[in-house]
């Protein structure tokens, strides 16, 4: 494929000026007129309680205000993949921070001001934060009407409990797996919540207008999927989904945190209520850490068996989520790391329970990694500890298990092609494996540590993608997709996609931000797919367009279609070397014959593109027989860290990732993903530390205390590795990396501190505090006082979990 | 983001016109300077005054200047100005190196430091060096001028001495002769963080110490058991282990979402020692430059 010449060069952004220098225009940026009305969300004060009465009175009276909202204007349901949510809470909320009602404004202070002046009577009701609690026979019931709520099919929900999906997944025999083994280890390691923390908050706009329509103006990841579930949710109402449109500007971040719909049906409503004008709601810091989404705590129970010689036989993993009070979009992470928790290992005897769990905690939801980070700090981290078991080197133990093309997966299917192997082959050599760094001071010592890391898209098994391609009467092109630039660089690898089919020059191509009104379909912008699933729909588009160009041609001057081809703007023919027609000289208006007359028109095409060979249909005790994924993208990480031995700081000198991304369409942009997971990845590792108090209220909803890294608290050097085994059915042989390279950074960071001081933690954050107190014989559980990060507040290793009983 | 409460704003030009302002209003009005803090209690509904008076706009209080024998910090002198000053880096070298570890850069480019003492949180990075110091803070008000030690000053969390009527004027630092020393400060990482605790070492001239702590105790305090112990000492290793063992009757850490009370005491030892040995080093002129990070 080396005669690609765009295709895997490293083009600068098509948005990337327009981004540095500041003048991208995010939602909050745009002006709609002294019109423009404000937001203010009236929040429950608790984590469960009935809500007895709303008095708007007072509020009302402020001047000012035009209307407040409540769940009375608008009863209806919403979710994704489930609808457990009320746009307002209705008769009871059910974590702190949850809304149960909406100031809107002439201006955001008097929103505000009026907010703390609707009088809601509660009555509380116990509440579970504590997952042994939440299942526990006598655990009060988060969603009472479980068994009623619209699901996917997929989802398992058992009525009567607090189980509100049970992933299981079984293949060979894990008696018979565990009787083959010579070593056996089984321990429990735990993950706390946490929070995206994107710099632009979620923001959304909207106007009703006269005629009936609904136009939102909203900062996601998901613009389609958005319009499909305003339109479900607001289906009582009449409005259709041609009634709806939702433009989505530039995002300052997404994460997975503006995927699906958080706090934007309260923005769809609003303007529902103030026919005319527009209305703004805009999360605050602390709203967007309690009420848009987290990413979900577990605690993981493992146990993993492999004979001397270094197979892998069985494993038996157990994951509980805390999936908080609404799972609508958050069971599908749980269901996601229920197929694929046996990591890049093709382990012959399989048990895998993921289960997710309500509790009285702000919703869990997408989050980069869908589940896969946080499964594999327990499971990367047992691997090195089974391997010492064994008294086998952990990278050659991984070596030995990698996964290879054919394999067979947890839930029957085949691998696709990947470069594990060779992953781990580099990573360890450019990370010198087995090589001590030498300690810069008398108080420090090194270590390294090792990971590999997989992950498939998490869709159902029809999310589709699609493409519009206009050409201009200059030549330049214009292509409309959906898929959103969350930072990737979308925009600039669809337009080279474009740009390798058509020869335009990149520069001459416009990809914007998407409008549903205008553009093609996309279902959204997560699982690390864009690339992959639209890409292929732009490259399907622009060989139609290509066959269009070539149709006119042959229909204007009797050329061959089959002997023509397009070289630097011009169509060209095999068969008559000094045949050239610039594209800008017929793509719009056709071209001339002898007579005067024209053959053509407005080149225009599109693409689209469903994966056809995938099924979410399987035995739900086993999850046998679909083929849920689309592909799985491997890699291999490695760290090297210094750790200061008085204070437990960790300095993180050199990362490894090397990651098998089929083929770099554009290899800055890949290794600018490397860079930003590594860094968000080592923060959840070192620095994130979420809590809340007993009550279920989140104590550190700010950056005082939820630390993400600053320019200051980066690795020293990160070295990106890209390796390109090609993925038969993507664009140019891509596939997916966005989320993966932040993935393995937990248990790198984990293996890494064991490797330098002999202590393994098994609870994240692996902070300097933890380290040193350990260092210092000082459980850190029993000292960290009354808030809790993760959902629960004892000792883990103790955790049984009753999942038999339903009422 | 916004405030909802109403508030009116004034900007006097003169320190007269804003004394004016708070005698009128008395504990209704609160001062605006950099309003790192202010701003944020004010959007919070935290501080819900009926009058902010802006004092950015009087004259002359932004200066670092000599005085006597004195250095004289005007109360709208930010972090940066003490960072940026040749005058404070000559001087007082060890109140630079504090400045450079407050917040971020954007924070320091507003904030002051007279802010920092007013608002009196406990983990204030500006109280222990002050403290160190032996600084005396400048008040105006309605029946005059006053001083207050340092050492007078805090009264606890986020309350001082300083009357609803009155006027920080600035901060005089006397002349503390040739000195060295070191501010060590405790966070989650290298970002911008609040002290989870804070250690400041002065090396004054006669071997007398100075020592002060912040974050492990309801307000700033002095080490004065282990500024007695110190006193005319030269430091070795077994008068160092003293007073490294002697940090735990001198502070008293709590254990909040920021640390626990364990990791606290730990590390108070650990930066009392590492300040100890740099400050003998710097006096010595051969230290880790002022701004290194010790720990």
């Amino acid at each position: 494929m080396s005669d690609l010449k765009v295709i895997g060069k490293p083009v600068p952004r098509i948005d990337g000026e327009e981004r540095v220098v500041g003048a991208a225009q995010y939602v909050d940026d745009l002006d709609f007129g002294p019109n423009l009305l404000h937001a203010e969300i009236v929040e429950s004060p608790h984590a469960h309680a009935e809500i007895l009465s709303i008095d708007t009175r007072e509020a009302e009276r402020v001047p000012g205000v035009v209307k407040v909202v409540t769940a009375k204007d608008f009863p209806y349901t919403f979710g994704l993949y489930m609808q457990d949510r009320y746009i307002f809470a209705k008769d009871r909320v059910r974590f702190v921070g949850e809304q149960v009602a909406a100031v809107i404004a002439r201006d955001p202070a008097t929103a505000k001001r009026a907010a703390e002046r609707v009088k809601v009577r509660y009555r509380k009701r116990p509440f579970v934060l504590d997952l042994k609690e939440a299942l526990s026979d006598d655990a009060p019931l988060v969603h009472p009407d479980l068994g009623h709520y619209a699901r996917c099919p997929w989802f398992f929900p058992r009525a009567g409990t607090n189980i509100a999906h049970w992933r299981k997944t079984r293949r060979g025999d894990i008696r018979k797996g565990f009787a083959q083994a010579d070593f056996i280890l089984e321990d429990t390691y735990t993950v706390p919540r946490y929070a995206h923390c994107a710099i632009e908050t979620h923001a959304i706009v909207s106007l009703y207008d006269h005629s009936g329509r609904l136009t939102l103006w909203s900062s996601s990841q998901s613009p389609f999927t958005q319009r499909n579930v305003f339109a479900n949710a607001l289906a009582p109402l009449g409005l259709s989904h041609q009634d709806i449109r939702v433009i989505s500007p530039n995002v300052g971040g997404g994460f997975g945190g503006k995927a699906g719909v958080s706090m934007e049906i309260m923005g769809a409503v609003l303007g529902l209520a103030v026919k005319g004008h527009p209305v703004k709601l805009r999360c605050t810091r602390g709203q967007e850490f309690y009420n848009t989404y987290q990413r979900q705590g577990v605690l993981a129970r493992i146990k993993l068996g492999a004979t001397k010689d270094g197979r892998m036989t069985a494993i038996d993993h157990k994951l509980h989520w805390d999936a908080g009070a609404y799972v609508e979009y958050g069971a599908n992470v749980v269901n996601a790391a229920g197929l694929s928790a046996t990591g890049p290992y093709p382990i012959p005897n399989i048990r895998i329970d993921s289960i997710c769990t309500y509790t009285n905690l702000p919703p869990g939801g997408p989050y980069r990694g869908f589940g896969y980070s946080e499964f594999l700090f327990g499971l990367e981290s047992h691997v090195d500890r089974l391997a010492e078991m064994m008294g086998m080197d952990p990278v050659k133990f991984r070596r030995i298990n990698a996964i290879q093309e054919g394999d067979t997966l947890a839930y029957g299917g085949k691998m696709n092609p990947s470069g594990l192997r060779e992953a781990i082959d580099r990573t360890a050599r450019e990370i010198k494996w087995g090589k001590k760094t030498r300690p810069s001071g008398p108080n420090k010592v090194t270590g390294k540590g090792f990971a590999t890391f997989w992950k498939a898209p998490a869709m159902p098994p029809n999310a589709a993608s699609s493409a519009f391609l206009k050409f201009n009467e200059d030549g330049s092109l214009n292509v409309l997709i959906s898929g959103m630039d969350i930072g990737q660089g979308l925009l600039t690898v669809m337009a080279q996609v474009a740009s390798e089919v058509l020869t335009v020059p990149v520069e001459r191509i416009r990809v914007e931000t998407p409008d549903t009104d205008r553009n093609a379909y996309e279902w959204q912008t997560v699982g690390s797919h864009v690339t992959w699933g639209c890409g292929n729909a732009v490259k399907m588009a622009a060989e139609e367009a290509r066959d269009k160009i070539f149709t006119t041609v042959h229909r204007a001057h009797g050329l061959k279609k089959e002997d023509l081809y397009l070289e630097n703007e011009e169509v060209r023919c095999r068969t008559r070397k000094n045949f050239r027609l610039p594209l800008r000289d017929f793509v719009i208006n056709g071209i001339m014959l002898p007579n005067g007359q024209f053959r053509g028109g407005p080149i225009l095409a599109s693409g689209m593109f469903m994966p056809e060979f995938t099924s979410a249909l399987s035995d739900p005790e086993t999850s046998q027989g679909g083929k849920p994924n689309v592909h799985y993208t491997v890699g291999a990480a490695a760290v090297d860290i210094e750790i200061d031995r008085d204070t437990g700081k960790v300095d993180v000198l050199k990362v490894v990732l090397a990651v098998d991304v089929g083929r770099a369409i554009n290899p800055d942009l890949i290794r600018g993903q490397v860079v930003g997971g590594v860094v968000q990845g080592l923060a959840t590792a070192l620095y994130e530390d979420i809590r809340y108090d007993k009550n279920g209220k989140l104590l550190n909803a700010n950056f005082t205390d939820y630390k993400i890294p600053t320019a200051m608290d980066t690795p020293k050097e990160i070295v990106p590795i890209i390796l390109e085994v090609p993925q038969p059915d993507g664009p140019y042989g891509a596939r997916g990396v966005g989320e993966h390279t932040m993935i393995p950074c937990a248990p790198i960071v984990a293996n890494a501190i064991y490797n330098a001081l002999g202590l393994r933690l098994k609870s994240m954050p692996l902070t300097a505090e933890k380290i040193c107190l350990a260092m210092n014989g000082i459980d850190y559980d029993e000292v960290k006082g009354e808030t809790m990060g993760l959902c629960f507040m004892g000792d883990p290793d103790t955790y049984e979990f009753s999942t038999g009983k339903t009422r | 983001m916004s405030i909802a409460h109403p508030f009116v704003y004034e900007k006097p030009a003169t320190v007269g016109q804003a004394l004016k302002l708070l005698s009128r209003h008395g504990p209704r009005a609160r001062v605006l300077a950099g309003g790192t803090d202010l701003i944020g209690l004010m959007v919070d509904g935290a501080e819900r005054p009926d009058v902010v008076v802006d004092i950015k706009g009087i004259k002359g209080l932004k200066d670092i200047r000599r005085e006597k024998s004195a250095t004289v910090l005007g109360s709208l002198a930010t972090f940066t100005d003490v960072l940026e000053s040749s005058l404070i880096r000559r001087k007082l070298p060890v109140m630079a190196e504090m400045a450079g570890w407050v917040a971020s850069r954007g924070v320091r480019n507003r904030g002051t430091l007279v802010g920092n003492i007013c608002s009196a949180v406990p983990c204030c990075d500006t109280g222990p060096i002050l403290l160190a110091y032996r600084a005396q803070i400048l008040v105006k008000g309605p029946r005059g001028a006053r001083r207050v030690p340092i050492d007078k000053w805090f009264t606890g969390p986020r309350t001082t001495v300083l009357k609803p009527r009155e006027l920080v004027i600035g901060i005089r630092i006397p002349d503390p002769g040739r000195h060295a020393g070191c501010f060590v400060k405790m966070r989650r990482y290298r970002g911008e963080d609040l002290a989870q605790a804070s250690v400041t070492v002065l090396l004054m001239p006669g071997k007398e110490w100075r020592v002060a702590f912040g974050s492990v105790a309801p307000k700033p305090i002095q080490g004065k058991r282990i500024e007695r112990l110190l006193k005319g000492r030269s430091l070795d290793a077994g008068l160092m282990d003293k007073v490294v063992d002697l940090t735990a009757k001198e502070i008293a850490p709590i254990t909040d979402i920021r640390s626990t009370r364990e990791y606290r005491a730990h590390m108070i030892r650990v930066m009392m020692r590492r300040a100890l040995e740099g400050a003998v080093s710097r006096k010595a002129g051969k230290g880790p430059p002022y701004g290194s990070e010790l720990i």
